[in-house]
């Protein structure tokens, strides 16, 4: 027997499908053929001459196989075993040992039926082998699906909520719910790779892997969208707020050395896509921030595709516009891409006349036509969800919705975006809601509009600085004459004026203070810093000045405005400072109050 | 301000309840004729609005204070030229309003 492997020991195997210490050990060796690494474990195919079986080495048998005492095309004899399916294959199984012994170290060749039924081993050429980059090695283990061990019977698998950066090891199980493309960089230290995944567990919680380089390379093929894997001995690190696109405090960092392994025999789980949906009434606050936000709504109509030819590569781009409304009353039109577009948007264009309820993942909220939505490459759609979200939504636009005449979020603004009106209607608020709420802006800026008068300009404030002409900073008087600015660093013999004052404002519910810089200055007063300044030096009976000022109190505007912290004589106050004013549109307005009174109606 | 007149914001749905009443509204203009305008109600219903119309040239909206002669005419007493440009949605709410649930605002 020493040098040979059991007679239809496969045979035997399959039809003794688990085999443990305990029970009678029949003698099965077998050759091991095809042996390579999958992770931290290795897989060969178990032959006995006859027949072959995909087999996998538990990770504690790594070290015989480093050692050379396992060795490809040498024999083993088989002490612990299970068999089991290869999902969605199921005429073909697969061995899982747990325990086994080397017999004998590498033959020349690989074990034939023919060869076996006459003179036993005899020599054939050995196997040419190829060195193998980790990349071939990772196309040939996906050409014949390795199938993963059960890693969740020997770890525990930590749900992604509880990892932290701290934390020594743990191994989560994961769907990639998102799958980047490659993207290659060139900075200081060079040029590289990097792409990322989204991961999402049973639980919902996700959490963004990045792999660079050679992690890059080594996994990108490896993760395929919506498969899920085994993943340990990735690095933690708090997320880059500026960049993250999930809702998780940490992101994750994959290199060569981490492991991922497909759960393929695994009984599948569906993470739910965790949505954060945001009413479409106040998308306002959205707009063109970096923030992705995810929309539930009622599908009122579907465009048919366009092609829209990219700015910066003149490619052409498919597009499909769709209509969305809410239990608020509002539509808002989403710009559906590329694949998106062209796929399920026909089936929403098929379907259209159902008014299904959809849900959409990471949206982009811009100020095309006021208040719009677009899709990312990210973005996830799913039609009718089973959630509780969507049937009462569906309820109530069985029950009253369609019949509800609906308005465009956006409708009503003016198009221009650099008067900073471009969400005036959807984020108003009043005064009280800002001086009422002391801490608000204290993380970040908030931004609000907000229709209100002007009550008073205190004639006697500085209410401009000389500026640089070029770059606008501030300058100072030169030694002999002209100007000198710091930021361009030379001298200029003339300077400009521009604005910056405090106005108070005041609208039915209270008043306050708004800095105004120079644009927002000049349309609150109706003329530039150096006129007004012209008209202050001059002299007279009626002083010009004065009466400038006054007329510019009582007016009323639309001001967008941020709120944020500011420290000052170590005491914290709020700064509100204009960021846009433009004219009251009487008839957005009206609209605007209409609004106001049905919602109130229904909320009593 | 004038109590002693009170005329009441209708569209053209509304004129049949206020029928020999002082009522106003707006109206777009479709066609005028001597003595008369043809108007289109905020709420799409047709309005014949009778009397000495002011000197053209009429705007595209009209607001007319007068007699609701019949559901669907008025005999004016002030015409008043209300640009090219009207929020009729809005004038057309403000109609429904003014006459259901917020009619104790209004006189």
């Amino acid at each position: 027997m020493e040098n040979s492997v059991t007679q239809d020991g496969i045979a035997t195997v399959l039809s003794n499908q688990s085999l443990d210490s305990s029970s009678v050990r029949p003698e099965i060796v077998v050759q091991v053929v095809d042996l390579k690494p999958v992770g931290n474990r290795y897989t060969f195919n178990a032959n006995d001459g006859n027949m072959k079986m995909k087999a996998m080495l538990p990770a504690t048998l790594t070290c015989e196989i480093i050692s050379g005492k396992i060795q490809n095309l040498g024999l083993v004899r088989l002490l612990d075993y299970t068999v089991n399916d290869i999902p969605g294959k199921s005429e073909e199984k697969y061995m899982l040992i747990t325990k086994c012994e080397a017999v004998a170290s590498a033959l020349d060749s690989e074990i034939k039926a023919e060869i076996k039924a006459s003179t036993g081993i005899t020599l054939k050429p050995k196997q040419e082998f190829v060195a193998k980059s980790a990349s071939q090695i990772i196309n040939e283990q996906r050409g014949n699906a390795a199938p993963a061990a059960r890693m969740a019977m020997t770890r525990r698998v930590h749900p992604l909520v509880s990892l932290n950066p701290y934390q020594g090891s743990w191994t989560i199980r994961v769907r990639v719910t998102n799958k980047g493309v490659m993207r290659t960089y060139n900075n200081a230290r060079g040029e590289g790779c990097v792409f990322n995944v989204e991961l999402t567990d049973e639980e919902g919680t996700q959490i963004q892997a990045t792999m660079f380089n050679a992690a890059a390379r080594k996994f990108y093929d490896r993760f395929e969208m919506g498969k899920v894997y085994y993943i340990s001995r990735g690095s933690l690190k708090l997320a880059n707020k500026q960049f993250k696109t999930v809702q998780n405090d940490y992101e994750m960092t994959l290199n060569e050395n981490s492991e991922v392994e497909e759960a393929s025999n695994e009984e599948m789980f569906t993470p739910e896509i965790k949505f954060n949906f945001v009413p479409i009434d106040e998308l306002g606050t959205y707009v063109n921030q970096k923030d992705l936000i995810d929309v539930i709504g009622v599908v009122q109509c579907v465009s048919p595709t366009m092609s829209i030819r990219r700015k910066n590569d003149n490619e052409m781009i498919p597009k499909r516009d769709i209509t969305l409304a809410d239990e608020s009353k509002n539509t808002v039109v989403v710009s559906l891409w590329n694949d998106l577009a062209t796929g399920i948007g026909q089936e929403l264009l098929d379907m259209a006349d159902n008014h299904p309820v959809i849900a959409i993942k990471s949206l982009k909220v811009g100020d095309f036509q006021g208040v719009s939505l677009s899709t990312i490459s990210r973005s996830n759609v799913v039609i009718n969800p089973d959630s509780p979200e969507a049937k009462k939504l569906k309820s109530w636009y069985d029950a009253e919705g369609k019949e509800t005449s609906m308005s465009a979020i956006g409708s009503g603004m003016s198009s221009s975006a650099n008067n900073g009106s471009r969400s005036m209607y959807s984020d108003r608020v009043f005064l009280s809601h800002i001086t009422s709420n002391p801490s608000l802006g204290e993380e970040k800026p908030v931004f609000f509009s907000i229709r209100a008068y002007i009550s008073f300009i205190k004639p006697d404030q500085t209410m401009w600085y000389r500026a640089c002409k070029t770059c606008n900073k501030k300058v100072t008087e030169a030694m002999d004459s002209g100007y000198w600015c710091e930021g361009c660093q030379k001298k200029d013999q003339e300077c400009s004026l521009r604005y910056i004052m405090a106005v108070k404002v005041s609208d039915s519910t209270g008043e306050t203070w708004f800095s105004a810089f120079n644009d927002e200055a000049e349309k609150i007063i109706g003329c530039t810093a150096d006129e007004l300044n012209n008209l202050k030096s001059e002299e007279g009976e009626v002083n010009e000045f004065q009466t400038k000022l006054k007329e510019t109190t009582w007016s009323s505007h639309l001001f967008r405005i941020s709120v944020s912290q500011q420290e000052y004589n170590s005491e914290k106050r709020q700064r509100i400072t204009v960021r846009g004013v433009s004219p009251i549109d009487f008839a957005a307005e009206t609209r605007l109050l209409l609004q106001d009174i049905s919602k109130k109606k229904t909320s009593q | 301000m004038d109590t002693s007149s009170p005329s009441v914001f209708v569209n053209g749905a509304l004129m049949r309840r206020y029928v020999g009443q002082k009522v106003r509204t707006v109206i777009q203009v479709i066609g005028s004729d001597i003595g008369s305008v043809v108007g289109k109600s905020t709420d799409d219903l047709q309005i014949v609005v009778r009397g000495s119309s002011p000197t053209p040239p009429l705007t595209t909206y009209l607001e007319v204070i007068g007699i609701a002669e019949s559901d669907n005419a008025i005999r004016a007493e002030t015409w008043t030229n209300f640009g090219n440009s009207f929020g009729t949605h809005n004038y057309n709410e403000l109609c429904k309003l003014a006459n259901g649930e917020f009619k104790h605002l209004f006189i």
